[in-house]
């Protein structure tokens, strides 16, 4: 009994041991790391962001939504248009682009909210799909498939985010920060309450709770999730295209998620990093990017649907049911 | 002005009879699979391409229809038995997300195979003239596409109602288990109605690609029409997909000719309107 307990320890002494790890590899990443590493982090995060929203609303609410890179979409564009094309200064057009977002997301989830499964996964396709066909077909506001160039990061408290190694401290603090506040929201009664939601929406109307305007609130929520990943996509990208809307991009993440494991709050953040960096490695072998991805799509739905951390899972607590229970004699169970 | 607006008509029945052969298969899968089958347009894209390749060799355009119809029904039977069977219990949203999976090998597949270029499948040339109807003309492959989906609204209705595989499809709908009780293979209906499905969305892209063009990219389009169709329809109802196919074919000719900025985005306003009015779509039962 003793023994399990001071294994229970070392193991949680070992977790913060790596987690102090990868916070001090992560911070002093610029002075070790060249610029192509930053850069591809930086797109872990803004893309983290991105599957955060996804992961928020699949994990906690049990809804798949292919909307959110419209959400990723719309705060660039407006970034775009309002930043570096009518040279509005720095925190208007952020802000600006998130306030759209909120509202946009609004209005959707007015409609999808009504809807469950299937149907609601449909929904949000299609109306991913009326933003994408939007960007791409306008083109005396959004420029069509050209987008809107020349979006420069900003400087803020005198820091030149222009700077690389500026640019990923800033976004690094920033995805953390997101991280937090998803931690928090998870664990609160609001969080507790989406979790009731997906398990059994009709007992939480029972219940009493306003079940149709929390899924609305954290659909909102999400969306500012992709938008903020949108915004740090524009600055960094230095351009916004139809492209930042388009479908393929979307399953993409949803493919990250899962990957990761949907169920788990690291699910996101693990299957980001992975397929970002999966990104880089494969499409330098091969053009048949999609083509790999897809089968691991397949691979993961077809045989570990909890993604790479319900494996995790799986072994570990097989290792500690072995180490627990001491090796019985073979003909004991018979 | 008269005859422009005559025009925009017909292109929209033309557009619209297209939107039902791919409606129709989507629709009738759903039904009774209650999947929701993301690669149809991937099958549509790459039914196209083989119709163009078969024609290339054959140099005939009804047996490059035939061909892409069946090429695709097999690699729907492939889908359905080799993947969707073995994740069944794994609810309908698996089952989804694995076929979202394969619209993206298909079609990265395809853009290996056929290259990245806009194609269009030669139309056959007895039926590509232009055809003068009381004094007004227009091109013929436009009522052969027209011909062909009513013919295929009719063998449906026919296939549905008036057959005992059809009776066995309506019951599965309703109750599987009692169904399945009555020693009816649901399996093998579930198979043959993939096929059926996979076989139209095959057609569709040689119909498709005739009339229209093929390229990378197009299968993300025409699977959210397809949805669109399928949504405002009801999901499930093939009435619903005849009566909404219709409204949108007339809807994205006018809105090409008139707005042609937001006409995809234009197609999108009857779905949002059903929807706030009634969620389950035109014809659709409440799910």
């Amino acid at each position: 009994m003793t023994g399990t307990l001071l294994q229970g320890s070392s193991l949680r002494r070992l977790r913060l041991v790596v987690a102090i790890a990868v916070v001090v590899a992560l911070v002093t990443l610029p002075a070790y790391g060249g610029q192509y590493t930053l850069t591809t982090f930086i797109r872990t995060f803004y893309f983290g962001f991105l599957a955060l929203s996804v992961g928020l609303l699949l994990g906690q609410g049990g809804m798949i939504s292919l909307t959110q890179t419209a959400f990723f979409g719309i705060s660039g564009y407006v970034v775009g248009l309002l930043g570096a094309e009518r040279g509005f200064p720095f925190p208007l057009p952020e802000l600006a682009g998130l306030a759209l977002v909120a509202v946009v997301a609004l209005l959707f989830a007015l409609v999808v909210m009504r809807t469950h499964g299937i149907v609601f996964l449909m929904l949000t396709l299609a109306l991913g799909q009326i933003c994408w066909s939007f960007a791409r077909q306008n083109t005396s506001l959004l420029h069509g498939w050209a987008g809107i160039p020349d979006i420069q990061p900003p400087s803020i408290f005198g820091v030149d985010l222009t700077q690389n190694a500026n640019f990923y401290w800033m976004s690094l603090a920033l995805f953390s920060l997101g991280l937090l506040f998803l931690w928090r929201l998870v664990q609160s009664p609001f969080g507790l309450a989406l979790n009731g939601i997906r398990e059994s929406p009709r007992r939480m109307s029972a219940l009493g709770y306003p079940v149709f305007w929390l899924r609305v609130a954290v659909f909102v929520i999400a969306a500012i999730y992709a938008g903020v990943g949108g915004i740090l996509a524009a600055w960094s990208s230095g351009i916004v295209t139809p492209t930042a809307l388009q479908l393929s991009r979307m399953i993409w993440i949803l493919l990250i998620v899962i990957l990761g494991g949907s169920q788990y709050f690291w699910g996101p953040v693990v299957g980001a990093v992975i397929a970002v960096w999966l990104d880089v490695i494969v499409s330098q072998l091969t053009p048949r990017y999609n083509t790999v991805i897809g089968i691991v799509f397949v691979v993961v739905i077809l045989l570990a649907p909890n993604g790479i951390l319900g494996v995790w899972e799986r072994i570990t607590a097989k290792r500690r049911a072995l180490r627990q229970v001491p090796a019985a004699p073979p003909d004991s169970n018979q | 002005m008269n005859q422009h607006i005559l025009i925009l008509v017909l292109n929209g029945l033309t557009q619209g009879a297209l939107f039902f052969v791919l409606g129709s298969g989507l629709t009738l899968a759903f039904g009774l699979m209650r999947i929701v089958n993301m690669s149809h347009g991937a099958f549509y894209l790459l039914g196209g391409y083989m119709g163009l390749t078969v024609l290339r060799l054959t140099g005939n355009w009804t047996v490059a229809l035939v061909a892409a119809g069946l090429s695709i029904a097999l690699l729907g039977l492939l889908v359905e038995r080799g993947l969707l069977a073995r994740i069944r219990a794994g609810g309908d949203l698996s089952q989804t997300l694995l076929t979202i999976a394969l619209s993206m090998i298909i079609a990265d597949m395809a853009l290996a195979v056929w290259g990245g270029h806009t194609q269009s499948i030669r139309s056959p040339a007895a039926l590509s003239g232009p055809v003068t109807v009381f004094g007004f003309t227009y091109p013929g492959f436009r009522y052969v596409l027209m011909a062909i989906s009513a013919a295929i609204a009719f063998g449906l209705w026919l296939l549905l109602y008036r057959t005992r595989f059809g009776i066995a499809v309506r019951a599965s709908v309703d109750d599987r288990e009692t169904v399945s009780a009555l020693g009816v293979r649901i399996d093998i209906i579930y198979s043959l109605m993939f096929m059926l499905s996979a076989f139209l969305s095959g057609i569709a892209g040689v119909l498709g690609g005739t009339y229209l063009q093929l390229s990378p990219g197009e299968d993300t389009t025409i699977l959210t029409y397809s949805l669109v169709v399928v949504i405002v329809g009801g999901l499930g109802s093939l009435m619903g997909v005849v009566v909404s196919s219709l409204i949108l074919g007339q809807i994205l000719s006018f809105s090409l000719a008139f707005a042609p900025q937001m006409s995809m985005f234009l197609v999108f306003v009857p779905m949002a309107i059903v929807l706030a009015v009634r969620p389950e779509g035109l014809f659709g039962r409440r799910l």
